[in-house]
Formats: structure tokens, sequence, C-alpha cells
């Protein structure tokens, strides 16, 4: 992302929703409680958000949209991971006490959250280009698929808190529609048998 | 296919996520308890709740039932159903998990 003033107000825009949630939360307005389904939300909607650059690009070709989305795409992912770690907070501030967390980490509901925490550090610790160059592109694409693993835990944890899983699914429905038209495009673009024929 | 759709087409998938709709925990409980003004007040709800030895947090309507957030006495969090009308414990909760239904309850 390019422009002097562009990226921090892009920073700024992905901080706001947890700037009113933190304001919310100080002057008494609401519990932390009430702030785990937004945060938590806030945290799978980025990730999604980041996930579909690719796909999406590949689908429509790299215009000037496309590239512009693919260059905040690392901007969205650590946000992303920026709202988890808020989720995570509130709900420590939920529980109070470290005994009663480590009491619910049996529950699947809850160890599937943590999982996917854990999944989605690896990708947002190493969202640097010296980490690109460190461990090479082809290690640090591998690093970023955790991703994948990270949003099917999220949304495992979603639904296994809820048991909704309208809402859950309408968050992976756009993805996978990404993915099946990209594989659509490349399904109808593979050069044919036929033209290798001598 | 234009640049302009193509950009409409990628936008959609965005929106979706962005319009997708919230989630409320266990939003699927129906108690029937018939029409409001029938319903006892949310104080005794937190004294019926405190006599089970729960710290409230938080009681609230949801759908047709009465709910509260707490804790129980081993300190475990707790979402928990009552009957707006005979303040009947229906249905319990731990992080989505069913831990207490009522005998005969199946709302």
């Amino acid at each position: 992302m390019t422009g002097r003033f562009t990226r921090p107000l892009f920073w700024l825009a992905l901080a706001l929703p947890a700037l009113l949630m933190l304001a919310d939360f100080l002057r008494g307005a609401v519990l932390a409680m009430d702030l785990l389904h937004p945060s938590g939300e806030m945290a799978v909607r980025l990730m999604i958000a980041a996930m579909l650059a690719g796909p999406l690009a590949g689908v429509f070709g790299p215009n000037r949209f496309f590239r512009g989305w693919l260059a905040v795409r690392r901007n969205l992912g650590v946000a992303a991971f920026g709202y988890a770690m808020l989720h995570l907070a509130f709900y420590g501030v939920d529980m109070g006490l470290l005994a009663a967390i480590v009491d619910e980490l049996e529950l699947p509901s809850i160890w599937t959250g943590w999982l996917a925490l854990a999944a989605m550090a690896v990708p947002a610790a190493l969202s640097r280009d010296r980490a690109m160059i460190a461990l090479g592109r082809r290690r640090w694409k591998a690093a970023q698929r955790l991703v994948y693993p990270a949003l099917l835990l999220a949304l495992a944890h979603w639904l296994l808190l809820d048991w909704q899983w309208q809402a859950a699914a309408a968050h992976l429905v756009p993805l996978a529609l990404a993915w099946l038209a990209l594989l659509i495009v490349r399904f109808n673009h593979r050069p044919s048998q036929r033209s290798h024929v001598p | 296919m234009t640049k302009t759709r193509a950009l409409l087409l990628a936008v959609l998938p965005l929106l979706t996520v962005i319009a997708a709709p919230t989630a409320h925990a266990d939003g699927n409980v129906r108690c029937d308890a018939g029409p409001r003004d029938t319903w006892r007040p949310l104080a005794e709800l937190r004294k019926k709740a405190w006599m089970e030895g729960w710290t409230v947090q938080k009681t609230q309507i949801e759908g047709d039932c009465y709910e509260v957030y707490g804790r129980t006495e081993s300190g475990q969090a707790i979402e928990a159903f009552f009957h707006p009308v005979t303040l009947k414990k229906l249905v319990v909760f731990r992080r989505g998990k069913e831990i207490f239904r009522a005998p005969g309850f199946s709302g």
C-alpha cells in the first residue's frame, strides 16, 4: 500500500470497531461477555476478507482493484489476528480466573477456539517481508496456508458455542464460491491435451 | 465480461461476509410462554437464579424465554433458560454444551 496517509488511515479504519468496543466496555455500557461475539466475528470476517483476495484475483485477473486488495491482504490478516487477541482478552476478563479458563479447556467449543488462535498466530507472526526473505517464498506461503485450518477451527468454535449453523456457514460460503469460481476458470483455461500432440 | 461486471462479482462475496447475520447464542430455545403480560418480573428470575447458588451476570428476554448468564458455585460459566410464567429451569448450557434439561422439555 502506498501513500503517506493511506496506510495509517487504513489501519485506523481496521482498528475503529475495536476502539468502539473498548470504549463501550470502559464506560461500562457492556460487559466483557457481550463483546465476545462482535470481536470474534470481526476476526473471522477480516480473515475471510484476506483470504478472498487471492482466488478472486485469479478469477478476474490482476486489475487495479485486485492489486489494491492483494496489497492490503497482509494487513487484513494481521488485523484479523488482532481481533482474535481482543476476543481472547474479553474472554479472559469475563472468566476472571486462570483456573476457570483451564477448567473449560476440555470443552470442544473452547479448545477449537484456542487451536484456531494458535493456527492464526503463525501466519500473523510471519507477515513481514523479513520473514518472507528468511523462510523463502515457498515455505513462507506454506506457513500462510495455516489460515485455512484456522478458519475451519474458528467456525467450528463458533458453531459449537451457538449451534446456529446458518451464521457460521454464511461466512464460509463466499470463500467456497470464490475457490469454486477459480477452479472453473482454471479448468476452462487449461491447455488442451490435443495441442501437445505433435 | 466487462470490467464493471467483474468488479461487481468480486465485491459480492465480500458484501455477503459483511452482511452475514449476527449470531445469537442458543436462540433456538422456545418456551411457549404466551402473552408477556402474564410473565413474572425479571427480579423474581434473578432471585430464582440466586437460589440455585449462581452468581448472575446478566438476565434478558431471549425469544419467548427468560435467559440467565452466570456462574455456578464451582465457577463454571453457564447460560440458562427459564419459563417466564412458571420460572421453571428448562435448559442449561455450558459454552454451548447442554448440561441440564428439564424432564419432558423439548423446546
